[in-house]
Parts: structure tokens; C-alpha cells; sequence
């Protein structure tokens, strides 16, 4: 009966249980970064090579709507819409990027700091954001902006300066969870510095959520600089920004030209949702839990 | 000598786990301390190896009264002391490769050169072979982790060894080879160690002498 | 001589003992891969088989990596999206529902009338396994209203008689999670996974942590339960708890079951047959504690041959191919069978 043991390489009928769920999750992180390369490309590539005047006025073209030659149409005095969308959301991106890297590291090293520390530097520091976060991020900022004349770098400042405290509280727990691990013990056991042990131990296990964090403010930077140059304090109203075009563009929306307001709002909620969109799926990514199904 | 005076200790000072506990070591002796689970002998062993401070108690290492504990505690003492925990899941940085895990101590002492020849040998010594110790963490089993962890507390030579609960996670062969590798080292090197465990036979059979928990420390409250 | 072959006929199988009933589940040429980047695979188990009858219980022996909690998430249907499986897994009908292969089954079948209902799953942390912010008495009672549909008005009566049957004090029900030592958190979460009158019964690494006192009490309550009638898979790295409670014994090495057999012949006399399943049994301390040279082959890169060989004390050239399994052994060069 010796052959009718079971061979070992007979070829076997393999079954995926992979779930469906999978191929829109797919789609959507596949959306997401296209949407987000096309615009960076267009903030990057657009201005230097079409050498345009998006500040070019014609008062004969004033105010039309979309068409072959302006596809967004013409603002108040004839510029086009296009044009100042693209430069708009340069300003808005490179606002947005800016204050969420400058809020992130002020962030990761104030509660990384806060943690490592312990004891009454921890007790102050924290008290000190949680007194920050109780007052409304609009009010704070537009009380920064206040104070300096309009222009990019103080909405820059502005809004680093009211988004650092989450980070810092993201960080700050993320490092008291990992103190207490083993793997902090066996460091000081094998002689490492309180100095090396943060920075070789714990920073670099908290970057990827920090790193998570500042992509998600991006979008929530860009809203915030949106809204400061809406209510008028951000940038001047001659520079485009995505929050100058809508402030401007207010008084024709209500005479029924749907355009200066409609395509700069496009401009600002599809490419943030897309950032944001990516971001979640990076945040699956270092998910520990689906890094474990991984594992045997 | 390593020696734990009257030792109390524990996460509150109102509640401490365990409270007078004493218990000595004589150079190159192995000591097996026997306890049910959450007893508090792994806190033992944290105080052991200077890794938590005690409420109240004193505690020598080679004739040297300990003054500070964790960071506080001078590195040559720290560093005299190897320790290996019960989790090498939890004991390993998911971010090094196992070699850059065996070779951390020696980076954290300035003594980076010695590395190659060092973590070679004790790859040796551990029975880790082949591209193994280019993995990380989470690409290696909890047998072969556990290998790279006792590896990482031999590296800087210690004369004593705090082994917590080593093998409890691990199969009897691994068990085996690891105990092995471990006497190996002690024969070498005339190191002291305390084992902590709750598996009678293993600990009867591995030590010199096993002390019973209910005889060398009081409950706390 | 017994058939030495596995076929999906269970009555010839070697892997049923003569005279036992019906399996329980029944499993045969059980594969599960996972696809790696870059097209590799890794085959974590290959062509496991067995069966498993009422009242009988079977340990799943094997170190770390193995190979064993692949094969058990494969049986509970909760292997990862990148896992791929071949062969079957057939757990029998009760009460007049059909058999079902646990390996095809939509996960709408595995969650309604498999999990909890014909698979106890006994987990391997039962604090983990438990939700901390409610009562135990409360977790019973909504496993009891799921599985069962107990009508309120029963559920009390029904509390206390399910906590009785996995010997869990009935004055403790009201206590939490963390309120309960390890060895009532272990009852507690054997009381659920009792609930359904599940036939089968799967412990993940049951006694993994636990003191040798807790080791036996556990092992012995598991006993217990394979003796009201229940197969038991227990699924264990701990050799003295398979002693303790294994009718039979199925070695895994390297992703494949290489030794399947009595418990007592296993760990009595004549002792295991495979060299590799000898290696693991004298490495107890209370025997000669002496470790199996080298480290198990990675699972991404089997040898064509047997996997065991390049550790083996045995190997010879005949090694190169892979030997197959039969008469409940896969070696070429196996210890002689006992002469009953």
C-alpha cells in the first residue's frame, strides 16, 4: 500500500481568502495619490514653465463665465480664474506644509521632551497646552496674525503656533507608553544614556506617528490659512490665495456668477481630501495590528 | 557578592508587591528563585538589576552599596549586571536588525569596535546562524529572538546574570540551548546568576541552589 | 498491519484508532501558504491530516513557528488576506445540520453556525481574551442570548449552571476581568467558550505562562471537558501539559505534522519514533536537557528534501527526498514501530 502514501509535491489547489474590501481601499488610496501628484505637479510645474501673469487685469473680460479660453472664467476684473487657482493653491499648499512641519517638530520635541523628563517638567509643559488648546485655534490665530503686517510668513506662524499642542500630547503619550517597555530596560541595563535611549529608542518609534500627524495638518493647515485670508487677515487681498479668491469672489456670488467662488472651493476640499486620504492609508500601514497579520 | 538586603518594592509605596525580601549570591553561583506568577519576583529581579528602585531595602553588588537605580546607577554598575525578560517580543527594539541589537550595548559604551568580533561570537555561542542576524525583529521567531536578547546581556561581559522568566515562552529545545549558552558563558567567565522562574524542575535541575519565594521575601499589602 | 495510507476514507485511515466513531473533524492534506512580496511563498503548513473523535483529545505539539497557530487560525477561518489554503477540514453536522469544510465555508457560515456554536476556541491569555469593563456574569449572559437565545427571564439559572460547568465560582460572576487571578480568568474564559455545547473544542497555547500548579489544574479541567464527550485540539508548546492531557500526539516540524501517536507510547515506552519528536522529548530538564543542534529551516525556504535532515542525527543520503508520511511517522530512518 506503500504507494498510496501521500505525495508531497502533488499539486494542490490553492484558495485565496482574501477579503473584497481590499480592491476599494485600493481605489481610493490609488485616487488619493493621484490627485495629490497632479497637484503638486501643477503648483510646481504650472508657474515656471506657462510664465503667465495670473495678475494680468482686462476689465473687458471682466466676469465671464467658463469657456474654451478661461475654462474657470474671469474674476471682477478679467483675470483668469485658472490661473489664480493654481498660483492660490501654491501659497495654500506651501502655507499648509510649512506650519504643519515647523507645528510637528515643535510638537515632537516638546512632548517627547515632556515625557522623557518626567516629573514637574511634564506636570508644567502639559499644563501649559492644555491651557493653549482651551482657547478656540481661530481665535489664537487671528490674535498672531493681529500683530504683524499681512503677509505669508505670519499666517505661517500662525497657524504652527495653534496646531503643535496635538502632536505634542500624541508624542508625549506615545513615549510614556514605550518607557515602560522591556526593551527601555535592557537599554539602561546595557549602559545607554538617558539622552541615547530617547534618541535611539523612543524618537525613532514615534516618528511614523508624528510623521502621520503632520500629514493630516497639512489639510487642517490649509483650511486655516483659507479661513484667516477669508475674514481678510491672512495674505493681501491682491495675492491669490484659495482664501482671497473666495473672500473677493463673495460680492458676485450674490449677482449669480457661481465661478470665482465655486472653482477655488474645489481647489481647496479635493486636494485636502486627497492628502487626508493618503495620510489613512499610511496610518493602516504602521497599524501594528495589520503588521501582525503579516507575521506567522 | 550580589546581595538584596530587606528589600521592599513595588508600583505604590502604599501598596508595596512584596516587602523584606533578601537574598545573596556568591560570585559564580547560581540561584534559582521559585514563585507562583504575580508574586512579585520579576519586580525582584528589576531590582536586582538596578532596573527599579525600592521603596526601602539595600542592595550591593560586589561589595558596593547601590545608591541610584535605572539612569541614576553608575553605568559600571549597570553594565555588570546582564538581564534577559520574558518576552523577547517586548525586550527587542522592533527597529534593529538582530545584529544591531547584540551590538547596542557596545555603541551605548563607546566600545563600537569590538562589535564585529563580539556579536560573531556570541551568534556563536547563541546558535544563531546564516542571515538571521540581518533580520529584524518581527521576520524571526520568538526562539530565535530570545537567543539574540541573551546575546545582547552577554555582550558586555557581566558578571552577574538576571534571567526573568527566560525561557518560559519557549520550547524545550530552545530551553535547552538556551540554558546551555548560558552555562557556557558562567563556565567561562565564573559569572553569578539569578534565575527567576515558577518551573521547579527546570530550575532544580539548571542552579546550584533554588530558594523558594515564600522563604526569602514577605507579601506586601 | 494497519493501513499506513491517508485517504479521505476515514474508517481506513490510520489517523482514526480502530473502533472510534465518527471524527469530530476530520482533516486532510491541510496546506496554508502566504504570498510574500515578490511572489515568494511561504508554506506554513503542508499536508497536515488528521482526525479527531469525540472525547479524545489531541495535542498539537511543536516549537515556536512551527507551523501550529497557522493551522489553528486556518480551522477558525481567521487566517490573514494574504493566506492561501489547500486540502480540507471537515467538522462534522449535529443535530441534523450538513458537515461543513471549515476551509471553504463563507465567513457568513464560519460566524453563525461554526464559531462558538460547533468550535469552542479556549484562548491562549484569557485576560486578553475577556472585555475588561464588563462583568463576568454579564459576558456570559450575552454569549448565552447570542449562541443560545436564552429568553431573559432564563438567563440567570442559565449564568450560573454555564459557570458551574467550567467549575468558575458562581459567587464571582460579578467580579471583573482584572478582579480574577490567571486561573479563574482561564475558567471564566472556558465557561464562554463552553456556552455553545460546541463538539470541538480548539486551545490555543492553553497554559503558556502559567505556574506548573496552574499548568495541571488547567490541563486537568480540559480533561475533563474531552471526558463529558468534546473533542479536544489543544495546541501547546508545553510538553508536560501534553502529557498531562493528550490521548494522542501530532508533532509538527518545519509547517508538517512528522509524528502522529499515542500519547502513552509517545511519552512512555517505546518512546517517540521520529528523530526529531526524541530530540524534543530528551531536552526536558527532567531528562537528558540537552538542546537539538542547529535552528529550524525557514519556512520560505524548505529543503527539498526532509526539513529535519540537517539537524538530524540520522540523516543519510536518503534524506535528499522528502519521506512520506505513513504508519504515523515521517522518516526514513524512524525507530522501529512497538510490537503490540
Amino acid at each position: 500500500m506503500a504507494d498510496l502514501t501521500t505525495k508531497t509535491d502533488i499539486s494542490r489547489q490553492w484558495r485565496s481568502h482574501g477579503r473584497t474590501r481590499r480592491s476599494t481601499r485600493t481605489v481610493r488610496v490609488t485616487a488619493s495619490a493621484l490627485i495629490t501628484a497632479a497637484t503638486v505637479l501643477a503648483v510646481l510645474v504650472v508657474p515656471p514653465i506657462v510664465q503667465l501673469d495670473e495678475q494680468a487685469i482686462d476689465l473687458a473680460l471682466k466676469l465671464r463665465p467658463p469657456s474654451p479660453a478661461h475654462p474657470f472664467g474671469t474674476d471682477d476684473v478679467g483675470r483668469d480664474l485658472l490661473l489664480r487657482c493654481v498660483y492660490g493653491l501654491r501659497v495654500s499648499l506651501l502655507v499648509g506644509l510649512v506650519a504643519a512641519l515647523v507645528a510637528t517638530v515643535i510638537g515632537t520635541a516638546v512632548g517627547a521632551a515632556a515625557a522623557a523628563f518626567g516629573g514637574w517638567t511634564d506636570r508644567i509643559v502639559m499644563r501649559l497646552v492644555d491651557t493653549f488648546s482651551s482657547v478656540p485655534h481661530l481665535l489664537l490665530g487671528i490674535f498672531i496674525v493681529a500683530m504683524f503686517r499681512p503677509g505669508v510668513w505670519p499666517v505661517i506662524v500662525s497657524v504652527a503656533l495653534t496646531h503643535w499642542l496635538s502632536t505634542a500630547r500624541i508624542v508625549r503619550s506615545e513615549v510614556l507608553s514605550l518607557r515602560s517597555r522591556p526593551f527601555v530596560d535592557a537599554a539602561i541595563s546595557g549602559g545607554a544614556s538617558r539622552w541615547r535611549v530617547t534618541a535611539r529608542h523612543l524618537l525613532p518609534a514615534v516618528l511614523p506617528q508624528a510623521g502621520l500627524a503632520a500629514v493630516l495638518m497639512v489639510p487642517h493647515a490649509m483650511w486655516h490659512e483659507s479661513a484667516l485670508s477669508f475674514l481678510g487677515l491672512g495674505l493681501p487681498t491682491h495675492q491669490a490665495s484659495l482664501g482671497t479668491l473666495v473672500q473677493t469672489a463673495r460680492g458676485s456670488l450674490l449677482a449669480g456668477d457661481w465661478w470665482p467662488t465655486l472653482f477655488p472651493g474645489l481647489f481647496l476640499i479635493v486636494p485636502t481630501l486627497a492628502i487626508a486620504g493618503l495620510a489613512g492609508a499610511w496610518r493602516e500601514r504602521i497599524n501594528p495590528r495589520r503588521r501582525s497579520e503579516l507575521m506567522l | 557578592m550580589l546581595e538584596l538586603d530587606a528589600v521592599t518594592a513595588g508600583y505604590d509605596r502604599r501598596a508595596p508587591v512584596f516587602r523584606a525580601a533578601s537574598l545573596t549570591l556568591a560570585p559564580g553561583e547560581s540561584v534559582g528563585l521559585l514563585g507562583p506568577s504575580g508574586c512579585g519576583k520579576s519586580t525582584l529581579a528589576r531590582v536586582a538589576a538596578l532596573l527599579h528602585r525600592p521603596d526601602a531595602g539595600r542592595v550591593t553588588v560586589d561589595g558596593e552599596p547601590v545608591r541610584g537605580w535605572r539612569h541614576r546607577a553608575p553605568r559600571r554598575l549597570r553594565t555588570a549586571i546582564g538581564v534577559v525578560f520574558q518576552q523577547p517580543r517586548l525586550s527587542a527594539d522592533p527597529r534593529l536588525t538582530l545584529h544591531d541589537l547584540i551590538a547596542e550595548p557596545l555603541r551605548a559604551t563607546g566600545r563600537r569596535t569590538e562589535a564585529p568580533e563580539r556579536v560573531a561570537a556570541l551568534a556563536a555561542a547563541t546558535g544563531l546562524t546564516g542571515d538571521l542576524l540581518t533580520r529584524r525583529p518581527h521576520e524571526v521567531s520568538d526562539g530565535q529572538l530570545q537567543r539574540a536578547c541573551l546575546a545582547r546581556a552577554l555582550v558586555l561581559r557581566p558578571r552577574w546574570l538576571v534571567c526573568d522568566e527566560m525561557t518560559a515562552m519557549l520550547d524545550a529545545s530552545t530551553t535547552a540551548a538556551l540554558v546551555a549558552a548560558v552555562e557556557e558563558y558562567r563556565a567561562e567567565h565564573g559569572a553569578g546568576l539569578l534565575a527567576v522562574g515558577h518551573d521547579r524542575v527546570l530550575l532544580e535541575r539548571w542552579c546550584d541552589r533554588t530558594v523558594e519565594w515564600a522563604g526569602c521575601a514577605e507579601p506586601g499589602t | 498491519m494497519k493501513p499506513d495510507t491517508v485517504k479521505p476514507d476515514a474508517a481506513t485511515s490510520d489517523a482514526v484508532r480502530p473502533g472510534a466513531v465518527a471524527p469530530v473533524l476530520s482533516v486532510r492534506e491541510l496546506s496554508v501558504r502566504f504570498r510574500m512580496r515578490g511572489g515568494r511563498h511561504i508554506a506554513a503548513v503542508t499536508g497536515a491530516s488528521f482526525d479527531l473523535a469525540a472525547g479524545e483529545c489531541l495535542a498539537l505539539v511543536g516549537e515556536s513557528g512551527c507551523g501550529k497557530s497557522v493551522l489553528a487560525s486556518a480551522l477558525l477561518g481567521l487566517l490573514p488576506g494574504n493566506a492561501q489554503t489547500a486540502g480540507s477540514a471537515v467538522i462534522e453536522g449535529t443535530g441534523g445540520t450538513d458537515a461543513v469544510d471549515l476551509l471553504t465555508a463563507s465567513e457568513r457560515t464560519l460566524a453563525r453556525t461554526v464559531r462558538g456554536r460547533r468550535i469552542g476556541l479556549i484562548p491562549q491569555s484569557p485576560a486578553a481574551h475577556l472585555t475588561p469593563v464588563r462583568t463576568i456574569r454579564a459576558q456570559l449572559a450575552e454569549t448565552l442570548r447570542a449562541l443560545d437565545r436564552t429568553p431573559r427571564s432564563a438567563l440567570p439559572a442559565a449564568v450560573t449552571a454555564a459557570a458551574d460547568r467550567a467549575a468558575f465560582p458562581t459567587g464571582l460572576l460579578d467580579r471583573y476581568p482584572h478582579e480574577l487571578s490567571g486561573g479563574l480568568a482561564q475558567r471564566a474564559a472556558t465557561a464562554l467558550a463552553l456556552v455553545g455545547d460546541a463538539p470541538l473544542l480548539l486551545a490555543d497555547e492553553p497554559t503558556t505562562g502559567l505556574d506548573r500548579d496552574l499548568v495541571h489544574r488547567t490541563a486537568d479541567e480540559l480533561r475533563r471537558h474531552t471526558d463529558d464527550g468534546r473533542a479536544l485540539l489543544t495546541i501547546t508548546h508545553d510538553l508536560a501539559a501534553a502529557e498531562r492531557i493528550a490521548d494522542r500526539v501530532a508533532v509538527m516540524y518545519a509547517g508538517r505534522i512528522v509524528e502522529l501517536t499515542d500519547a502513552a507510547a509517545f511519552f512512555g515506552a517505546p518512546g517517540p519514533r521520529h528523530p526529531y519528536a526524541r530530540g524534543l522529548l530528551a531536552a526536558l530538564p527532567e531528562r537528558d536537557f540537552r538542546p537539538i543542534p542547529g535552528l529550524p529551516p525557514e519556512l520560505g525556504d524548505l529543503p527539498t528534501g526532509c526539513a529535519f535532515a540537517p539537524r538530524c542525527p540520522r540523516a543519510t543520503d536518503r534524506c535528499a527526498t522528502a519521506p512520506d508520511f505513513a504508519d504515523g511517522v515521517a522518516c526514513h530512518h524512524a525507530e522501529e514501530p512497538a510490537r503490540a
